[in-house]
């Protein structure tokens, strides 16, 4: 028998040897261990993880650039805007070569913003209310016009979310009036500093960029960049972890859970970025359901949540305090906002003065997380845990996102409470409180807590249209604090991003879009 | 034979049939929103409404499971709601690596297991029978994503001896699709460093995944083995004065292994139910990972088209299990 180990053992030494990775990966070779898109297509799917692709395959007119995000022109040399923004006039830079080599021009700028209008998926939402696809125009070759139906103030903001795809080449692949959206799926049609591979292409799996010589940026800010990267999502955050630990890959994703992060940290050859990102924890309340609709119960619910137990025992302070819905390193949100503390006799308080005014206080509450999120599950515990003390009784359901956003059509189907994030989209509190707060986006997830205040609408919708950043930043702030006076929701945290790096890798540069994850920075230290 | 054969295909139609409809009701029934999904974080609800329109969600039930039907029928399962990509290319992209990982675990689950079974029966109450039922008991109850991650720590991360997880390293390209079975094609095109590489890849998940199974197979062997023995013929050989491994190999074993082999055929159910959990803790690229984010995004007709598929190869399965009990003992096919 201890033979039989013992040749199973050496066995497995042999294979180990036969099957060692030869150093066949050339130089300057990567693997990046972060979640692929659902969909190479960003006009028809946009998630988070799409930022690797629109940022790295495609160039957009605007881009983010670093931390705190800074709107820069992209692919526009030069651009007008009326005085009353409504007219809006981009000037493209000349030779901006799409990977097939042909010469990007107005033409192409236009197709693509009417390929997402009239896909009407993934971010056409932000401009169908305020555009219409003949009110873009090409001038000229290097010149594109948009008319707007009304003044929108996050319209440059917004601009990055819209990749410019190559038109020819994606008109060659339409079918059936698709949009070329079959083809695009699994290939690419852009601009940017890396092409992909689609031969290599396999869905969750691996997508394989390659550099593009000639990006219109130029390569002189980085001598010596990454030739190829392999894009590789291991799906279990643990063995994540070991293939970084073990020189597998990297980079991993940037949301590594806590204890992970102690893993990591502990390790030699990896380390941690760490960098506060705009992505705030909202615990929704229905606000249009008894008890709920009064307000002091919903003072008591805030005032229960134990904001500094969550984010130091449970977060280990990877993670800062946010009192209102706009991320607190975002303009809009007041800087003297003090929000809800944790104090259990003030809950109490407001919870007995909701009881007295007939709310349905003793009635059980049920919150709903989104049962793979084991944070959305934590926090809910912690809330639960604390709400016992003040005799309320709260239910805690795992649900998956999507069931939940189907939930959210009509008030009474809503749930009573849920948990989310509200991430980065574009850099304007227009992003978090615009289309939060607004009772014109209720019945989507976005308008959840079923809050309506005249008062309130009317603000956010003259925000929405001011274009002047200064008065727009008091309207923000004040309707902040409204909403925090009106304790319509419990925001808890804004997130800071960890993502295990290897040492080897330098140049990383962190931006809330995308999460860093902006390959044309990198390079291999020998 | 032969009519035994087409008798069991006749059957798997109503079979496949009623599972069809069943994850249809199932899938429709649960209360998400596909076209809310397909809208995107930023869609306002009259986008939603427009989208599930377009998808023909907004449709009686009957008229979009028509739909299906025919569609499916014509061997066209649809694109994903998601990627847009098509669903049949996506499966057939996955499809080997799972069937490659629960083969390779059933052979190895089935082979192992007889012998140890055999080998317990054999020597029955000794020292090695003993250990052998403490194992084969742990290898039942211990939780197989434990055991995995506790392999990954020895053998990958501290002796260095095998791979953490996937099926080819980076360095190595797939081997030309002929089976979808990379220790196969490899081998076709005599590639041996990818066949050895996929070989030390496969390791670990096979031996993982094949452990419960291994278990079962083990007992089922060792008390079917233990119950022959006890026959009457088996005492008349041995009075005769038969050498115990001519009485063995050939007239216990036959009796003998109607149970297993049954065993297999259920056992490839759990396999692949069970490869869900290995392939995502060794970034196996199969199918359970795909079904899992099919569930998660909604994706109806991907979740459907991974239910046919599997139901189709468990009721392949199925057949080659009970033609395999035919040959042992004809007996059954006769009756059918």
């Amino acid at each position: 028998m201890r033979k039989l180990v013992l040749n199973g053992a050496s066995a497995l030494a042999m294979l180990s040897i036969l099957a060692s990775p030869v150093a066949a990966q050339s130089a300057n070779e990567i693997v990046w261990g972060d979640l692929l898109p659902a969909a190479l297509d960003n006009h028809v799917a946009l998630d988070q993880p799409s930022q690797m692709v629109m940022l790295n395959v495609y160039d957009g007119l605007f881009r983010y650039i670093g931390n705190p995000p800074d709107l820069q022109p992209w692919l526009v040399e030069d651009y007008t805007g009326s005085e009353d923004g409504l007219t809006w006039e981009f000037t493209l830079k000349p030779d901006v070569k799409f990977h097939d080599g042909s010469v990007m021009t107005a033409e192409d700028v236009v197709y693509s913003f009417h390929r997402v209008l009239g896909l009407n998926k993934g971010a056409a939402g932000t401009f169908t209310p305020i555009l219409k696809p003949e009110n873009i125009t090409a001038v000229d070759d290097l010149t594109v016009r948009f008319v707007l139906d009304s003044a929108y103030a996050p319209f440059l903001a917004a601009l990055p979310l819209v990749s410019i795809v190559n038109k020819d080449l994606v008109q060659e692949h339409e079918k059936d009036g698709d949009w070329g959206a079959e083809w695009l799926a699994s290939h690419s049609a852009g601009s940017g500093a890396y092409t992909i591979d689609p031969d290599t292409y396999r869905p969750q799996e691996n997508l394989t960029f390659i550099r593009f010589e000639d990006h219109f940026f130029g390569w002189d800010d980085n001598p010596d960049p990454i030739e190829v990267v392999r894009a590789q999502p291991i799906q279990e955050t643990t063995t994540r972890v070991m293939a970084l630990m073990s020189g597998d890959i990297h980079a991993t994703d940037s949301y590594l859970p806590t204890d992970q992060v102690r893993r990591v940290s502990s390790t030699e050859g990896v380390h941690l970025a760490q960098d506060e990102s705009m992505r705030v924890m909202f615990l929704r309340m229905n606000n249009s359901k008894p008890p709920f609709d009064n307000i002091n119960f919903r003072k008591c619910v805030s005032h229960a949540m134990n904001y500094e137990g969550f984010i130091t025992g449970i977060l280990e302070d990877y993670a800062v305090r946010n009192p209102g819905p706009i991320p607190r390193n975002l303009w809009g949100s007041p800087d003297d906002l003090v929000g809800y503390t944790y104090d259990i006799d003030l809950a109490q308080e407001y919870c007995d003065k909701a009881r007295e005014e007939g709310a349905p206080v003793d009635r059980e509450i049920e919150i709903y997380t989104q049962a793979q999120l084991e944070q959305t599950n934590q926090v809910a515990q912690v809330l639960q845990a604390e709400l016992r003390k003040v005799g309320v009784t709260m239910k805690v359901i795992p649900a998956n996102f999507f069931n939940l956003v189907a939930m959210m059509g009509t008030a009474e189907s809503s749930p009573d409470m849920w948990v989310h994030w509200v991430s980065t989209y574009f850099v304007d509190p227009e992003n978090w409180i615009g289309q939060t707060y607004d009772s014109a986006f209720q019945g989507s997830w976005r308008g959840s807590s079923w809050y309506t205040n005249p008062q309130l609408d009317e603000m956010l919708r003259s925000a929405r249209v001011e274009l002047d950043q200064d008065k727009r930043r008091e309207v923000y702030e004040e309707a902040s604090r409204i909403v925090v006076d009106e304790a319509v929701d419990v925001w808890v945290y804004n997130t800071v991003q960890l993502r295990g790096l290897s040492d080897q890798i330098e140049g990383y540069k962190f931006s809330p879009i995308g999460s860093g994850a902006d390959f044309r920075y990198l390079s291999l230290k020998n | 034979m032969i009519g035994f054969l087409l008798r069991r295909l006749v059957m798997v139609v109503p079979a496949l049939f009623g599972l069809l409809v069943v994850m249809f009701l199932l899938v429709r029934i649960v209360p998400a929103d596909p076209a809310a999904v397909l809208a995107g974080d930023n869609a306002t609800v009259a986008q939603i409404e427009q989208i599930r329109q377009t998808l023909g969600l907004d449709r009686p039930l009957y008229e979009q499971f028509w739909l299906y039907l025919t569609q499916v029928l014509q061997g066209d399962f649809g694109t994903s709601l998601y990627s847009s990509r098509p669903i049949g290319a996506d499966i057939a992209l996955r499809l080997g690596a799972t069937i490659e990982l629960t083969l390779v675990s059933l052979v190895f689950a089935t082979a192992v297991g007889m012998v140890l079974g055999v080998l317990a029966a054999v020597r029955r109450n000794s020292l090695i029978d003993y250990v052998l039922r403490f194992i084969s008991v742990g290898g039942l109850a211990l939780a197989s994503f434990w055991i995995a991650i506790m392999l990954q720590l020895l053998l990958s991360m501290h002796l260095g001896w095998l791979p953490l997880r996937g099926r080819l390293p980076a360095s190595l390209p797939a081997p030309p699709h002929f089976t979808g079975l990379y220790l196969v094609d490899s081998l076709l095109v005599g590639r041996l460093d990818i066949f050895v590489a996929s070989l030390s890849h496969i390791v670990l998940p096979a031996f993982t995944l094949s452990l419960a199974g291994l278990a079962a197979i083990v007992r089922f062997t060792r008390s079917s083995v233990v119950e022959t023995m006890q026959n009457d013929f088996v005492a008349y050989e041995r009075a005769v004065g038969y050498p115990q491994r001519r009485i063995i190999m050939p007239y216990v074993l036959r009796s003998s292994l109607i149970t297993p082999i049954t065993q297999v055929g259920l056992m490839f159910g759990s396999l692949i139910s069970g490869a869900v959990a290995i392939e995502a803790i060794f970034d196996w690229p199969g199918l359970g990972f795909y079904l899992v984010q099919a569930i998660l995004s909604s994706d109806y007709k991907a979740i459907l088209a991974v239910t046919l598929v599997i139901g189709v190869i468990y009721a392949f399965v199925n057949i080659v299990v009970d033609v395999i009990h035919g040959l042992v003992d004809p007996r059954i096919s006769q009756k059918g």
